[in-house]
């Protein structure tokens, strides 16, 4: 079954190339090649004019006050990222639970809510947020409107990943005497879940990276130290942009990787012999 | 032709399921008209049909899974519930199983048989296990308890749907199409457990097109068209001398291939 299916896969994405089909692909790759070179070279270049390689703009990163602010905007981008991604998920569990209710005022007022904040500009809502409740504590500012832009996300997630069990789980629970919400509790969401956790961890990294929209509230996270390092002529070389790009850029990359791995994890370890052939083929 | 001891005992039993004056529409199609049926305790009551002939729709409305627009159905004296807790409680008492197994694909086949039992029934879970484990036996899929549904044979999940079904203890079986979704050679094993279930004297409902199931284990043939039963005799005198024009068009067609 399995060869079955990769030669089956791999011949409906695309034919295997001839002989003519690969010299060309080898033109191709080539081409690519000198043209990736030449781009990395214009923007090596350019920053070079600049002095942005300039070695005296990167001795900021020496000072032990400047290290210790990194790692405590590190914190605080993480501190708001675990709060937003806890409360985005409960409350998207909570409304995608509104939402396919039985209940039709219920059923209204989760997909009113869910569509408003989807449809919201998270920046705005934050802002909106900071100005009208949260002046003194940007932090909540930020947490909150994070919580409920990503958590009507998570919400439509939860719920097509809902809809798209098997409709026979469902009944065959139904059949056996289950209540509606034990039916979603023990079959549908844990599947739902199951099926849905790359989307859901594709939210969570857009989350962690939306963190960063703190700045602008003045909440002390990774970019607004970065960008406060960054604004400090500390010599005659100028400001060290491109260094500190080059320093939080790869913290974030980290952070969304780490996610990403805990995903496959989780993923993996979900797998164990659920759904490999569906159940339902008739 | 003398009436076995068990057709006896099965005339004289209450009806245990009955259907009246039941009615339902799909937009503009009537697929159940005005259907009276009465199924008595131990008796196995096998439905066939041309496809869209309404038998298995006929079958899901007695556990609610098909509402009806009009009409009565009562099992054992009580009236189908509509909703809420008395409509999941009728439903531990009427198993089904179904085409597709539609077996809970993130649990394993032990924790299949187990769930109806502690979710519903309160059953202790030790206890619980010891059903499954029994059922799991007596079905013959014992040794795949820990697998899931997913690494099973079509044949094996479906008898393991059966085994869920019963572990709930219930007093009518209802199978809607169980072996058309199975490879051919796994068809037999299926009617195998179900034969026995109906010698064990479990009341059934069976949706099939297996017309050597229905000559062998059935007490009752219904041949339903267009949304009406059209035609009910015992097996014997149904597939030898049919009635209808409509069934004996329908035989002519699956029996002389």
């Amino acid at each position: 079954m399995s060869p079955f299916n990769r030669t089956a896969t791999a011949s409906v994405l695309y034919d295997a190339p001839g002989p003519r089909a690969r010299a060309r692909y080898r033109v191709f790759g080539v081409l690519s090649l000198i043209g990736v070179a030449g781009l990395l070279w214009f923007v090596y270049a350019t920053l070079d004019d600049k002095g942005q390689f300039n070695p005296a703009l990167w001795d900021v990163f020496q000072y032990n006050t400047v290290q210790q602010r990194i790692v405590d905007g590190l914190l605080a981008t993480l501190e708001a990222f675990g709060l937003a991604a806890a409360f985005s998920l409960t409350l998207g569990a909570l409304l995608a639970a509104g939402q396919l209710s039985d209940h039709k005022p219920v059923r209204w007022a989760c997909t009113a809510v869910v569509q408003f904040f989807r449809a919201m500009p998270l920046l705005i809502l934050i802002v909106a947020l900071y100005y009208a409740f949260f002046a003194t504590d940007p932090m909540w500012a930020l947490v909150l409107g994070l919580t409920l832009y990503n958590g009507s996300v998570q919400a439509e997630i939860i719920r097509s990943g809902v809809n798209a069990v098997p409709r026979g789980q469902g009944e065959a629970a139904y059949a056996l005497g289950m209540r509606k919400t034990q039916v979603m509790a023990s079959i549908l969401v844990p599947q739902a879940v199951r099926s849905m956790l790359p989307s859901m961890i594709s939210q969570l990294v857009v989350t962690l990276k939306d963190t960063s929209l703190g700045f602008i509230i003045t909440y002390h996270e990774l970019l607004f130290v970065g960008k406060a390092i960054a604004s400090q002529p500390t010599n005659s070389a100028g400001f060290p942009y491109i260094p500190v790009v080059l320093v939080i850029g790869p913290i974030y990359i980290a952070l969304c990787l780490l996610l990403t791995a805990l995903a496959r994890w989780i993923e993996a370890r979900g797998r164990r012999g659920a759904n490999r052939r569906t159940s339902t083929a008739a | 032709m003398t009436e076995s001891p068990v057709e006896d005992s099965i005339s004289a039993a209450a009806p245990l399921v009955v259907l009246s004056k039941v009615n339902k529409h799909y937009g503009a199609l009537h697929v159940l008209q005005d259907i009276d049926l009465e199924i008595r305790q131990g008796e196995v009551v096998v439905l066939i049909g041309p496809s869209g002939s309404g038998k298995s729709t006929l079958c899901r409305t007695i556990n609610r899974l098909e509402t009806i627009d009009s009409g009565r159905i009562t099992i054992d004296g009580h009236p189908l519930p509509a909703e809420g807790r008395e409509l999941a409680r009728l439903r531990t008492e009427v198993g089904m199983v179904f085409q597709n197994f539609n077996l809970f694909a993130h649990k394993t086949v032990l924790e299949n048989v187990v769930m109806g039992q502690v979710k519903v029934r309160k059953v202790i879970r030790s206890h619980a296990e010891k059903t499954a484990r029994e059922l799991l036996d007596r079905v013959g899929v014992g040794a795949q308890a820990d697998k899931y549904p997913a690494q099973l044979s079509g044949g094996q999940q479906q008898r393991v749907a059966i085994a869920r079904a019963l572990a709930m203890k219930p007093k009518v079986m209802l199978f809607d199409e169980p072996t058309s979704a199975l490879d051919p050679e796994m068809v037999n094993e299926v009617l195998e457990v179900m034969r026995q279930l109906a010698a064990d004297g479990m009341t059934m409902v069976v949706v099939t097109h297996e017309m050597g199931f229905a000559r062998s284990a059935a007490n009752r043939v219904l041949f339903m068209a267009d949304g009406r039963i059209v035609e009910q005799n015992t097996p014997d005198a149904f597939f030898t001398a049919p009635r209808s024009d409509r069934a004996k068009d329908f035989l002519s067609k699956i029996l002389h291939h």
